[in-house]
């Protein structure tokens, strides 16, 4: 029998593309044999006849291939087919396949689970078996996918700037380390992410290279802690009844997903126990402070000043020696606080003791840490609500190694991870520093990175880093439990990862496989049977019980004296700013800049895309003189920043806050510079010094005439007067009293409800016209709890990688066209003209499932259509765009595509190009990320959310495959959800069967606090939102206010066009 | 035509009773024969090339800007994802409107025996059908894909998918191509005798032959006038209901759907008064000129007309004000702050909330106060007076389209979607490009068909009168029965 050669077409087929992407691999001879051959010998390629992981992956590589022949061209396929006759192991093709794996975060890793298909990563989950995740992620953690398959990734090793080999790197990083002797001259420069094999592997670097420098850098860290070193203070949130916030985000650019859950979980006023209370004290909205119950703006650089007061009032009513003690030694603060607001929560706090906590954020210096942990310390929290845990070594920091490379101790740095030349603070000079190591004393700068960089521009040698998604690894989660990271793919460009360099420098050769790691995970569990513990290691992703043990908490005499050292408040000067810089929410310290999602997700505050902006008062916008968009000049010193303002409402005034991340010089093509020499956003680290990293005093603000287009995806942010019919919000008191209050408000005031045991269910209606029953055993829906929604937007990430959403660039941005199917509604709510104070809430809003959709009946050609098991779907390639459905949606969730982002370069007007003469197509790795059981749509359709329906078709397949030959093909209660309901740190997405009443939506649906949108429309919607309900504090100043914009009976709208936050940009 | 050529006048009859003519001066019928078919044939004058010059390109610029659109996606215009629908769908119910004024006249008029028609028919007419394939291209064009379009129709296909029947973009297509047809056969059948007239005064072989071919072989003969008659006696009856049907399907794109704004039972027939109002302000602004163009044509186009003809405008447009109005108090009364919120914020602008109330007043000032100057005789009857009102009742219908649509989604339910809207350059050379495709198709027609429907003129002159009256005796002018 003669063996039969598939001809594969050298150019023409629609995977050829692809096909280069997989470069290296695919590229190899020995690999083009395996493809051509019929019934490749698999046991050839296994060598040996052992299935190791590095073949394995080999395999699944390959698969990768074939789906780069199978998927890539679904509308014409024009290729050949290869059969998947040798299977790889576990692998079905078609089918997903989920690997445990944890995402590492500066703050401790988040567990994940990470879905494959045919061999290439597509979507994060978290993991719901380690408790901190629960199946939950964060903003950030879902949009590393796509970080992992940027097409303008690091993709060469590069010698000062030349393209160069792994080879010629290795046999000089082999060099280098055969010459360090004891190190002295060697740096390290890391990120500050801990895993027990970096531990073990920096141990075994310190005994071979004693002199060695090992430094940590992360341009949002915060002061040393006032435990003593290497302590770091833990908030146990779920613990605490009253929590007052210190400019702190715990919630936001500060959180875990832990905290965040421990803290939501007491918001859900039905859920049992007491519900918590929040005072937030702030300079700008944060969504912590939009969660809270009492908010207080002030600047940042009074935050101290606020501290001090409350310290005073808690140590005489307390009196508590060693904070009244602690107070003497300060200097009286000037800045006028209220009076009644720091009695009040402070009696609160007293009267919650060992049950309250104060936390502070790590924007303010250490004299307010220490005047915080004192605090805690005088209400009996430590060890309560605020524990201890043993951190990582100390190491140096940047200002530290900056000195050792200028003094010429230092002459060879390996900077892994992090982008220093852009972030260092700024007084450091820290390019000069590395320029001069560079080109004057010959030093060696090796640089590990995700992109070719600011940093990269200067190195000796780039380096591709291989991520946590194709390298072996492991972490430390928030808890401080033992996380599993492995691979699920190659490295994409043979990077390597930051453990392959420093096993090099250990004395180990680069491993392919996980022997590191198993070396870790053999010391820290000593199993009995290693590989039955590793293989559930592997598959657990985490080892059990190996949580950190808290460590006992003692506030530091060094603590008390750098509060005396530290400490300032001055007032503000009337006619000059603090500036505030922040993290910010969507590409964090920049290191997310080139990351499309993120760049697209709007800020949750100010719902801008693509750009920060420096936020401001309205009072002092007025004072200025100055619109949203009217560019300013900050002068700090001798560093200026020109940038556009955003007025917000709730800032403090005399402050303005701007988001690092922004304005970088050198990255890819999302978020490094167009073709006009601009990048998204302006560069705030410019005016941030070692001494002042958060706020600088005393900057000067002048208007320079010039305005900036600031694309916004919400123009529009208060209620005008429809607070009681979108936005339902109550008191706990008044939830007590009438647990049903939500029903009746607004335009359901004088619905007529069915009253089924006393409960109000439904509002009772009539149509003309009748529907045909929705017959299925399954009837999908949807409950979303405002009142634990923080608004942090991760749903919107991970629906975005789940269904192929595209992102559409700031233009279309602009002109109203982003594709989010779920978004993150944000109003001011305010009664009256309140700008300055304004409550913010928010609603997620996403295609409600009417069953008696607008939408479908003004379909001319039937293409939005409901099945008969409450989905309101979609049919895209019968879709032609007449995008009436849009129009009549009274939710304006269905998204058009007004161009073809799929095919079309989305920067320099690539969009306008004439496209029957512009060439097509899309990035090849792009193409990898895509979920392929869910169509990615061309332009002219109309798409929205389908309550991720291929998740369903999933359920209800492998429900017929488990019922086998009896009846019982029931999806089980809970047995998947949505992609946003599955990343909800907050549980406040819930998705399910209505119609299974064990199911958890139908029991959050059954809450008297629930109701359904425009009811009144007679939509039927299948998404019910449950009242934000809030617990405040009835004695303090202003309690009367909170969710009265929801209570109030006013027809008329008295919110004129000032009130226009989002503005006009 | 002056004062002075009024008739003499029977001393029993008032003054204001007595019938004016509808052909003035007593003209033959040799010659209404020879002046509208001299404007076909004698040479092309200079404006009308120079007209031609500018029109065409201003189409083909069009044209260019749909194939741009087509090409490259709806985003070339400037809609958004809460306003899906913005200049397209405003004109498309503009140009649908003023297709209204021509059938109307013809059908309408002629079954109420409205014999002032006869000399305005045939232009209006002329101008529904073109008004009508401008507004074709625009539900044909503004969809995401445009070569699926096809989907509208109710094609038996293998997946057994049928159009959806209860959408009111359906019944769009099957009302306007029904108007179309049925309006292209009225006026073509109205053609078919002046047609013959044209080919048996044709001086050259190649018109002649072009016209017989059209004139289906009209002879005149006693037979084929009373199938003639018959036919279009038919043709109106089927056009009557379709001129208000065809704008009242319109209006349900907008009545059915659930947003504040659109959905507004009163549409129907404040439709079709709208639609009404600004086809026969658009026959004035076409015809005024043409008649400035050919005086030959004073005796047939009389002051009696634009007379007529204003008082229509002033009677539809206080219809129209009527619907404002009670839109606003139907607003109020419902007590639905949603609609409130619509009707006085978003248009009328109560506490600077409007976006759009500029384009509210500008509705309201040309389409309501603007038409109440035709109480007034005299304003009745200077034409440079008529033509402005007209220019402006022209400009108020477009902005009620575009008031109703884009102030009515752009500020809608859930006011975090709300999105201001601005037009695209290609949107806004789409619309200039219409009028381009318009002017060009009537430059057309006056060149090489008879503006006035000559057979129809004459059957209103005395000469027609079986009672052989004599002409201009004032009395039985209109007394014919047909």
């Amino acid at each position: 029998m003669s063996k039969r050669v598939f001809n594969h077409p050298p150019e023409a087929a629609t995977g050829k593309k692809y096909w280069r992407s997989l470069g290296q691999l695919s590229g190899t001879p020995e690999f083009r044999g395996w493809l051509e051959r019929e019934f490749p010998q698999g046991a050839s390629e296994f060598g040996g006849g052992e299935v190791s992981r590095r073949n394995f992956l080999q395999l699944m590589g390959a698969s990768m291939a074939l789906a780069g022949l199978s998927f890539a061209g679904c509308r014409r396929p024009e290729m050949q087919l290869v059969p998947f006759t040798r299977g790889v192991e576990w692998s079905i093709p078609g089918k997903a396949l989920f690997f445990s794996s944890a995402y590492p975060t500066r703050n401790g890793a988040i567990p994940l689970v990470v879905t494959t298909h045919d061999g290439r990563p597509t979507k994060i989950e978290g993991n719901p078996l380690h408790p901190a995740s629960k199946g939950a992620t964060d903003i950030f953690a879902q949009a590393s996918i796509l970080d992992f398959y940027d097409p303008d990734r690091s993709q060469h090793f590069l010698k000062n700037g030349k393209k160069s080999d792994v080879a010629t790197f290795e046999k000089e990083l082999d060099e280098l380390i055969k010459n360090a002797a004891d190190g002295a001259g060697i740096a390290f420069l890391l990120e500050e992410i801990h895993g027990p094999t970096r531990e073990r592997l920096r141990g075994e670097i310190e005994e071979k290279f004693p002199k060695a420098m090992w430094a940590v850098y992360e341009p949002l860290g915060g002061p040393e802690g006032s435990f003593g070193a290497g302590i770091s203070a833990i908030p146990q949130m779920g613990k605490a009844d009253v929590i007052m916030a210190l400019d702190c985000d715990f919630l936001g650019t500060e959180s875990t997903i832990d905290i965040t859950r421990q803290f939501t979980a007491r918001r859900k006023p039905d859920a049992g126990g007491k519900m918590n209370r929040l005072y937030a004290v702030e300079n700008r909205y944060t969504v912590t402070g939009g969660m809270a119950d009492h908010r207080l703006r002030m600047p940042a650089s009074q935050i101290g000043a606020f501290a001090l007061a409350l310290a005073q009032e808690i140590g005489a009513k307390s009196s508590d020696s060693a904070l009244l003690a602690l107070v003497k030694t300060l200097p009286p603060a000037t800045a006028k606080i209220s009076a009644e607001w720091v009695k009040e929560s402070a009696a609160d706090l007293l009267a919650n003791k060992g049950k309250s906590l104060v936390v502070v954020g790590s924007r303010q210096p250490a004299g307010v840490h220490a005047i915080v942990a004192s605090i805690n310390s005088a209400l009996g929290n430590l060890d309560k609500t605020l524990t201890g845990r043993r951190g990582a070594k100390p190491a140096a920091s940047i200002g530290e190694l900056t000195k050792s490379i200028g003094d010429g101790t230092t002459r060879a740095i390996i900077i892994i991870g992090g982008n220093p030349i852009y972030n260092a603070p700024s007084d450091l000079e820290f390019a000069k520093v590395l320029k001069t190591l560079r080109d004057e004393k010959k030093g060696t700068i090796v640089r590990v990175g995700l992109h070719e960089d600011e940093t990269s521009e200067l190195a000796t040698w780039q380096v591709p880093i291989a991520t946590y998604l194709e390298s072996w690894g492991d972490a430390y989660a928030t808890d401080g439990s033992h996380l599993s990271i492995q691979p699920m793919i190659l490295p994409l460009y043979d990077g390597w990862s930051e453990l392959d360099i420093l096993a090099k420098f250990a004395g180990h050769a680069k491993t392919t496989g996980p022997e590191l790691i198993q070396e870790t995970f053999r010391q820290a569990a000593s199993p009995a049977d290693f590989t039955v513990a590793w293989a559930k290691f592997l598959h657990d992703g985490f080892l059990a019980h190996s949580a950190a043990k808290p460590e006992p908490l003692a506030i530091s005499a060094d603590s008390t004296t750098s509060a005396k050292d530290n400490f300032s408040a001055p007032a503000l000067d009337e006619n000059s700013f603090e500036i505030v810089l922040t993290a910010d929410y969507t590409v964090d310290d920049g290191r997310f800049a080139n990351n499309g999602w993120l760049q697209e997700i709007p800020d949750p505050i100010t719902k801008v895309t693509w750009d920060n902006a420096a936020l401001i008062s309205p009072a002092s916008a007025a004072k200025l003189g100055v619109e949203t968009g009217d560019v300013i000049d900050i002068t700090v010193q001798e560093r200026s920043l020109k940038i556009p303002v955003f007025i917000a409402p709730g800032h403090a005034d005399n402050s303005l806050s701007i988001a690092l991340g922004y304005g970088r010089e050198v990255s890819g093509r999302v978020g490094g510079k167009d073709a006009t020499g601009k990048s998204p956003g302006f560069n705030a680290y410019r005016l941030r010094s070692t001494a002042q990293p958060y706020f600088i005093v005393g900057a000067k603000v002048a208007k320079t005439g010039d305005t900036y287009l600031l694309a916004v995806t919400q123009e529009h942010g208060t209620l005008e007067g429809r607070g009681p019919d979108l936005v339902r919000e109550g008191t706990i008191e008044q939830y007590k009293e009438n647990p049903e209050f939500a029903k009746t408000l607004g335009m359901d005031a004088e619905a007529e409800w069915k009253v089924v045991n006393g409960k109000k269910t439904e509002v009772v209606t009539s149509s003309l016209y009748s529907h045909p029953p929705l017959t299925n055993q399954h009837q999908w829906g949807m409950t979303v709890d405002l009142s634990s929604c923080t608004g942090c937007s991760a749903c919107m990430v991970a629906c975005q990688s789940e269904n192929n959403i595209p992102i559409v660039g700031k233009e279309q941005v602009h002109n109203g066209r982003e594709m989010h199917w779920i978004r993150t509604d944000r109003y001011f709510a305010g009664v009256g003209d309140e700008t300055a104070d304004p409550e913010m809430v928010y609603q997620p809003m996403l295609c409600q499932h009417c069953e008696n959709a607008p939408c479908e009946t003004v379909c001319p050609v039937n293409a939005t259509v409901h099945s008969d098991d409450g989905l309101n779907v979609m049919a895209y390639n019968r879709c032609i765009g007449t995008r009436y459905c849009a129009n009549n949606c009274p939710f304006k969730v269905r998204r058009f595509n007004f161009f073809d982002y799929n095919q079309r370069n989305i920067e320099d007007r690539g969009l306008y190009k004439w496209n029957l003469t512009a060439p097509k197509g899309t990035e090849d790795s792009i193409k990898l990320q895509k979920n392929p059981n869910v169509t990615v749509r061309m332009r002219g359709v109309m798409e929205k959310c389908t309550f991720c329906v291929q998740r369903i078709q999933e359920a209800k397949i492998a429900a017929k495959v488990a019922a086998r030959d009896s009846d019982n093909i029931r999806i089980p209660a809970d047995a998947f959800t949505v992609a946003c309901a599955q990343a909800c740190p907050t549980d406040a997405i819930t998705f399910g069967d209505i119609a299974n009443p064990d199911s958890s939506v139908s029991k959050v649906r059954a809450t008297e606090r629930g109701y359904r949108l425009l009811e009144y429309l007679n939509v039927g919607t299948r998404v019910w939102y449950l009242a934000r309900i809030r617990n405040p504090n009835m004695k303090m100043p202003g309690a009367e206010k909170v969710g009265a914009y929801s209570r109030e009976h006013h027809h008329e709208s008295h919110e004129g066009k000032a009130e226009h936050p989002g503005g006009e940009a | 035509m002056t004062e002075a050529d009024a008739p003499t006048v029977s001393l029993t009859t008032q003054p204001e009773l007595v019938k004016v003519p509808l052909v003035q001066n007593d003209r033959s019928l040799s010659w209404i024969s020879d002046n509208v078919s001299s404007i076909v044939e004698s040479r092309t004058p200079l404006w009308w090339w120079l007209a031609m010059l500018i029109t065409t390109p201003v189409a083909l610029f069009g044209l260019f800007c749909i194939g741009l659109q087509i090409s490259n996606g709806v985003g070339m215009w400037g809609e958004n994802k809460t306003v899906g629908w913005a200049w397209d769908i405003t004109n498309f119910v503009f140009w649908i409107g003023i297709g209204h004024a021509g059938t109307l006249i013809s059908a309408v008029l002629f079954l109420t025996r409205q014999k002032w028609r006869t000399s305005i028919n045939r232009a209006s007419e002329a101008m529904t059908l073109f008004a009508v394939v401008c507004a074709g291209i625009f539900p044909g064009i503004h969809v995401g894909r445009v070569w699926m379009a096809w989907f509208l129709a109710p094609v038996p296909n293998g997946n057994a998918i049928w159009p959806n029947f209860r959408s009111p973009l359906l019944w769009d297509v099957f009302a306007v191509s029904t108007y179309f047809t049925v309006s292209v056969l009225f006026w073509y059948t109205g053609l078919v005798p002046d047609l013959a007239t044209l080919r048996d005064r044709a001086k050259n072989r190649v018109s002649r032959y072009l016209y017989g071919i059209f004139a289906l072989g009209w002879r005149g003969s006693n037979r084929q006038w009373r199938h003639y008659e018959m036919a279009y006696l038919i043709l109106a009856g089927i056009s009557t209901p379709l001129v208000l049907s065809v704008h009242s399907v319109v209006s349900f794109d907008f009545a059915t759907s659930i947003l504040p704004g659109w959905h507004t039972t009163i549409f129907p027939p404040y439709f079709v008064a709208g639609a009404i109002f600004g086809g026969f302000a658009m026959v004035l602004t076409i015809l005024l000129p043409a008649r400035l163009l050919y005086p030959q044509l004073d005796d047939l186009l009389t002051r009696q007309h634009v007379d007529k003809m204003a008082k229509i405008i002033l009677l539809t447009g206080s219809i129209v004000g009527y619907a404002y109005l009670m839109e606003l108090f139907i607003a109020w009364y419902s007590a639905n702050k949603f609609e409130m919120f619509t009707f006085f914020h978003a248009r009328i602008g109560i506490n600077n909330s409007g976006w759009y109330s500029w384009a509210y007043y500008c509705m309201m000032t040309c389409n309501v106060l603007s038409p109440q100057i035709f109480w007034l005789k005299w304003a009745r009857s200077n034409y440079i007076v008529v033509f402005i009102v007209c220019m402006f009742v022209n400009t108020g219908m477009w902005f009620e389209r575009f008031v109703i649509i884009v102030t009515s989604l752009a500020q809608d339910f859930l006011p975090s979607s709300w999105r201001h809207y601005s037009p695209s350059w290609v949107e806004i050379w789409t619309f200039v490009g219409t009028f381009g495709i318009f002017l060009t198709l009537f430059l057309l027609f006056m060149r090489f068909l008879p503006m006035i429907a000559m057979s129809e003129v004459k059957i209103v002159t005395p000469e027609a009168d079986p009672h052989q009256r004599k002409p201009g005796s004032g009395v039985g002018t209109n007394a014919h029965h047909s």
